[in-house]
């Protein structure tokens, strides 16, 4: 919402400048969100290059034939010289002097005395568009009689000015007018307000309207108030050029004087208005309704729309000649032609008009002001104010009469106010004084009644409903900034990081420190991901939730699946030449769920390695990350939170078929890790083997071991043998280590594998593989004989199970 | 002692003389091998002192307990000159072969490389930590959401101009779910479960279909509520004020501002005095010395209606913030933008 300062000041004079006045207004709850400035630049002193002149004389200029020689009187016994190529004046006439040194609105250089053709000029007779009033104009502009020569420009036009473009909030459409700002301004900076200009112009003739036009409303649902006025006789004409000045400095375009009236006094009052040619109204009847199915409209912006039985209309004997409080037809728009004009000022409902404009894809600055709903004792003050405007400035003539249907006249609502709430809410006490000094100011009605304050609401302040309402009036106005910083107290509670949310912490940390780096990607992905994983066509994973409105197809599904987004990630990466991509992101994935609204959502850690995780230095060489770098990095993270887990092949088709498994947790599928497919990482366009892991965080914690209890290593030492075992080169070390400590027990604590070893010594389809064993016991310390015999048993069983021998 | 053994052994002039001897070549040996030589010449089997050692019962009889006494006191004397010499040679030796081993200390160590946060993370975390602190715990709740608990249960009913602010995604087929638009659905789904107090706070990824310079279609909100008995607007500012110090400094202020949100009443945007210029003024702060971080407001009496709160019993407030804003302040961020290009070079700075 634009608000010229000189246009606000019109209606209440804070004396305050406007970066005042806009820090006032933020801190009460209209944010202001720059000021600008509207119109001839105001430093400098350039306002006092801008004055009134008159036209002396007009002679032709001895050299060129377009150029007239003037001397203009500058008031005050000055005179000046001024070479002008303008025809539409002559001697007599007022006009708007720039004087040299003056800085007209976009021009980079300020205006110079000059020869023109071998002439002196001292100055410059300005046309409309020169002072920004318009686009282009044919000549100078000519100013009424009556301005007084010498007087400056600024002081009789509102030619420059502060604007305030202030955010109003969608609660507040009273304050989409400059007199619903300036009823606010008064109440927080306490500086007198002027009455509403809403003074009534006197009708004229025999006639009236209700003769000459009927209407009728159809849907006092959609439309709770319809008023109408009838001018007869205007003049349709260019505006005057202080009404022009008014409609450019709010930033809208001047069109002709009975539209930039309407606009006028929207902007003035907050009500929309629309003025028909009575002329084209067929029948010379209105209805308010709703649309037939099948009717169109051709509105004013030239666009034919397809109305819809829920879209309320305006339609006269022929059918819709306006969306109602959105935009008028073309049929019926205001032309040059024009005699007779029927003001339209109206009350619709803001829901319908807000779904009307988002179904036709339009919205207008009469749309947004309804669709917040409106003040219904508006409409009869914009029609008063209206009809003396059309008056004054068209040259018409009210026709006696009003329409104004109203299903139910309006009953201003009472809240009751209790004052020990008002502390309660706030933590400050507020005095009974300032309460009623602050409501008063709002416009509200002030009301003792048994200890509480019975609070009258006006009608502009219809978002003002219950007690609390209230006190958030209070609160604003009395000044936020006086409530003192307290913590709550007495607060029985217990706060902190729950186990899971410690744990995910702990696995993110756990990953950071052995050189991953986090990523956060968008959770939705292309829907292509199942075709670039290779997955069957019958894979869950295809299911997706869709969006109804993606912004594309790149961002349309819900990802099933953290890997798509993770090598989309790695690719970009690669592709900048960022070294050693090591990466994992914490998210979630997103699975319809049948039947129900909300989808199966799901934590994963998901991670793709690229790159070395040693760094590169003069010292280490780098390398790159396989299969086996994957299962570390999730034997770290499974540690991080003392969980464990075991490996099954897996059979996943965007992993290496030999190098990839499924991670078993708890004896659930809990994800899996391997090396990437060549061809998905073809897909994703990666030129360097990449393993990736997904892991379900739910199963991860599940398998944690939560409090760890002590155990004794240091009373009893532990006995360590190695032992290296020759087995057919396929034995997984699993089967292995299963029978070691299945043979072992009860003193065997570990086995770790230590060397694989293949080659000649060992024979053809053979390997050997070299384990280190710990014995212990937690009540003695073991002998050699001890663990001679857990050994002996050992190797027997693994020549009975494996038929293992040991390396010679 | 040696001094008092020269004058001992003077009573058996070859013995005399193979101590001095030995004593010299001992003291001359430079390094370890000629002092291994040294010894074999002077102490081993066939040096001449254990020869005349050896010798001692074909001795005369006079020198016999000279020799005896005397020798073996010699060979005890000579073999402590030798531990002392050797000791002084490999002392001596150590120095120069450590002194030869000059690392170029310049060079950088040995890498243990580490990985990095995302700062939203990191952000996150540290505001999370904050609100625990202060006995606020961390309440999660899903993301494709239900325009029940993401408006309506907000005090924002269809055709509520508010929900128009809001650029929603919705999902194919399901005209009543979408992803939620802020994590304000989670406070509803908290206080259904539970009776007051409480105390949580909410983090968690959001989205608006809006994208250009200052709009990612997804972005992080932390949201908090606290509801109890004698909640005022006071405590409200002294917890963000508080928060405000805790992530920007401990000279930060806070301003409130009033505003405008329907789960709300009375609603407030929240400003930090600027943190670049210390409130004077300057580009980033639009030269006003404020930047606002937050809504805020308490919690409007018609979202206790939807939860079955009783609101003449309890009040309480909410705030809600972009973790990405408030990142994006702390730490200088001009592009909203890189948070998710995932760009390593941004994020390892971090």
């Amino acid at each position: 919402m634009k608000v010229p300062v000189s246009w606000l000041k019109e209606f209440v004079d804070t004396g305050l400048s406007a970066e005042k006045l806009a820090e006032r207004l933020a801190l009460t709850g209209t944010e202001v969100e720059r000021i600008s400035h509207a119109g001839l630049p105001a430093d400098g002193g350039n306002l006092d290059r801008f004055v009134i002149g008159q036209v002396k004389s007009r002679a032709p200029h001895p050299d060129a034939d377009r150029l007239s020689l003037c001397e203009v009187d500058l008031g005050g016994g000055r005179s000046e010289q001024i070479v002008c190529g303008a025809k539409n004046f002559q001697a007599g006439d007022k006009a708007a002097v720039c004087l040299p040194g003056g800085m007209l609105p976009g021009r980079p250089e300020p205006l110079r005395a000059a020869k023109i053709r071998g002439v002196e000029s001292h100055g410059m007779m300005c046309s409309e568009a020169e002072l920004g009033l318009s686009g282009e104009s044919a000549g100078i502009m000519i100013l009424p009689e009556d301005a007084p020569v010498g007087a400056r420009l600024v002081d009789h036009l509102p030619l420059s000015d502060d604007v305030l473009e202030l955010e109003i909030t969608p609660n507040r459409p009273d304050c989409l007018s400059m007199y619903g700002v300036a009823r606010e301004v008064a109440a927080v900076t306490g500086a007198p307000l002027a009455p509403e200009p809403v003074a009534d112009a006197a009708p004229r003739g025999d006639d009236t309207i209700g003769e000459l036009v009927s209407v009728s409303v159809a849907d006092e649902r959609l439309c709770p108030r319809y008023g109408a006025r009838l001018i007869a006789g205007v003049s349709v004409a260019e505006s005057p050029a202080w009404l022009k000045a008014r409609i450019t400095a709010a930033g809208m375009r001047p069109v002709n004087n009975v539209v930039d009236i309407t606009n006028y006094v929207m902007w003035t009052l907050g009500q929309p208005m629309h003025a028909f040619d009575l002329a084209r109204i067929a029948g010379r009847q209105l209805a308010v309704r709703r649309a037939a199915r099948g009717e169109k409209i051709i509105t004013i912006d030239g666009s034919e729309r397809r109305l819809t039985p829920d879209m309320l209309v305006i339609a006269d004997a022929e059918g819709p000649v306006a969306i109602a409080g959105i935009m008028g037809g073309e049929a019926s728009e205001v032309s040059a032609a024009t005699t007779d004009i029927l003001l339209e000022a109206a009350n619709f409902n803001g829901r319908s008009v807000m779904e009307t404009s988002m179904a036709l894809g339009l919205r207008s600055e009469s749309s947004t002001r309804f669709e917040k709903g409106l003040d219904q004792e508006l409409a009869p003050k914009a029609l008063a104010m209206a009809a003396r405007l059309m008056v004054e400035i068209t040259g018409g003539r009210l026709v006696p009469g009003e329409i104004d249907i109203q299903a139910r006249p309006f009953m201003p609502a009472a809240v009751r106010l209790r004052p020990g709430r008002v502390e309660a809410l706030l933590g400050i006490r507020v005095p009974d004084e300032e309460i009623k000094s602050i409501l008063t100011r709002l416009g509200f009605g002030v009301r003792e009644k048994e200890g509480e304050l019975l609070v009258t609401i006006p009608s502009y302040r219809a978002d003002v409903e219950r007690e609390v309402d209230v006190i958030e009036e209070i609160a604003r106005v009395f000044g936020l900034g006086l409530i003192p910083p307290t913590l709550p107290s007495d607060m029985r509670v217990l706060g902190g990081l729950s186990p899971e949310q410690q744990a995910r912490r702990s696995v993110a940390r756990a990953l950071v420190e052995r050189g991953l780096t986090e990523v956060i990607s968008y959770s939705f992905i292309a829907p292509d991901f199942g075709d670039r994983l290779r997955l069957d066509a019958d894979d869950g994973r295809r299911e997706v939730v869709a969006l109804a409105n993606p912004l594309s197809v790149e961002q349309s599904v819900m990802r099933t699946m953290m890997l798509p987004s993770l090598l989309t990630t790695l690719a970009a990466n690669l592709s900048l030449q960022n070294q050693d991509v090591n990466i994992f992101e914490l998210g979630r994935i997103y699975r319809p769920a049948a039947g129900e609204d909300l989808c199966d959502e799901r934590r994963l850690i998901a991670g793709c390695l690229s790159g070395s995780l040693q760094g590169h230095s003069w010292m280490t060489g780098g390398g790159t990350a396989g299969f086996f770098t994957g299962k570390g990095m999730v034997e770290a993270i499974f540690a991080s939170i003392a969980g464990d887990f075991t490996v099954e092949r897996a059979s996943e088709p965007f992993l290496h078929p030999g190098k990839s498994a499924a991670i078993v947790a708890g004896g659930r599928q809990a994800g899996y890790v391997g090396e990437v497919h060549p061809l998905v990482l073809e897909a994703f366009d990666i030129d360097t083997p990449v393993v990736a892991f997904e892991i379900l965080e739910q199963e991860l914690l599940a398998s944690g071991a939560g409090i760890i209890v002590f155990e004794d290593l240091i009373t009893y030492p532990a006995s360590f043998q190695d032992l290296a075992v020759v087995v057919e080169v396929d034995r997984p070390a699993d089967e292995i280590i299963g029978v070691i400590s299945d043979a072992g027990a009860p003193l065997l604590k570990s086995v770790r594998v230590f060397d694989i070893f293949t080659g000649e010594q060992i024979g053809a389809g053979k390997k050997s593989v070299a384990l280190s064993l710990e014995f212990r016991s937690p009540e003695r310390t073991l002998t050699d004989e001890d663990v001679a015999a857990a050994r002996a048993s050992i190797v027997t069983a693994l020549a009975e199970k494996l038929g293992a021998s040991l390396r010679a | 002692m040696n001094d008092d053994l020269k004058e001992q052994l003077k009573a058996h002039a070859g013995l005399a003389a193979l101590y001095e001897q030995a004593v010299a070549e001992i003291g001359q040996a430079a390094t370890s091998a000629e002092l291994e030589e040294a010894r074999v010449r002077h102490l081993g089997r066939k040096s001449g002192l254990s020869q005349l050692l050896r010798s001692i019962p074909e001795l005369p009889a006079e020198e016999r307990p000279v020799v005896g006494k005397y020798g073996n006191r010699a060979r005890t004397a000579l073999e402590q000159a030798l531990a002392a010499r050797k000791h002084e040679l490999e002392a001596g030796e150590l120095t120069r072969r450590l002194a030869a081993e000059q690392a170029d200390i310049t060079l950088p160590g040995e890498p243990f490389p580490r990985g990095h946060l995302h700062l939203i993370t990191q952000t996150q975390w540290e505001i999370e930590d904050f609100f625990a602190g202060l006995g606020y715990r961390i309440a999660e709740g899903p993301e494709v959401e239900t325009s029940y608990y993401n408006f309506t249960a907000l005090n924002t009913p269809e055709g509520h101009p508010a929900r128009s602010l809001h650029d929603t995604f919705f999902i194919q087929d399901k005209p009543d779910v979408l992803l939620r638009t802020h994590t304000s659905p989670v406070q509803i789904r908290v206080m259904e479960k539970e009776d007051p107090p409480v105390y949580v706070i909410i983090p968690g990824r959001v989205y608006r279909r809006d994208s250009d310079a200052t709009h990612t279609p997804m972005f992080h909100q932390v949201e908090g509520l606290a509801v109890d008995e004698h909640i005022t607007m006071a405590d409200l500012k002294g917890t963000l004020e508080a928060f405000a110090k805790h992530m920007f400094g401990a000279g930060r202020e806070i301003r409130l501002r009033p505003h405008y949100f329907p789960f709300t009443e009375p609603s407030v945007e929240v400003d930090v005095s600027c943190m670049i210029c210390g409130g004077a003024g300057c580009r980033s702060c639009k030269h006003s010395g404020w930047l606002e971080i937050l809504g805020a407001g308490m919690v409007d009496p018609n979202v206790f209606g939807f939860v079955d709160y009783e609101p003449d019993e309890v009040t309480g407030f909410a705030f809600g913030m972009g973790v990405e804003r408030i990142a994006m302040l702390k730490h200088g961020i001009t592009d909203l933008r890189m948070f998710y290009d995932n760009d390593m070079r941004f994020i390892n700075q971090f």
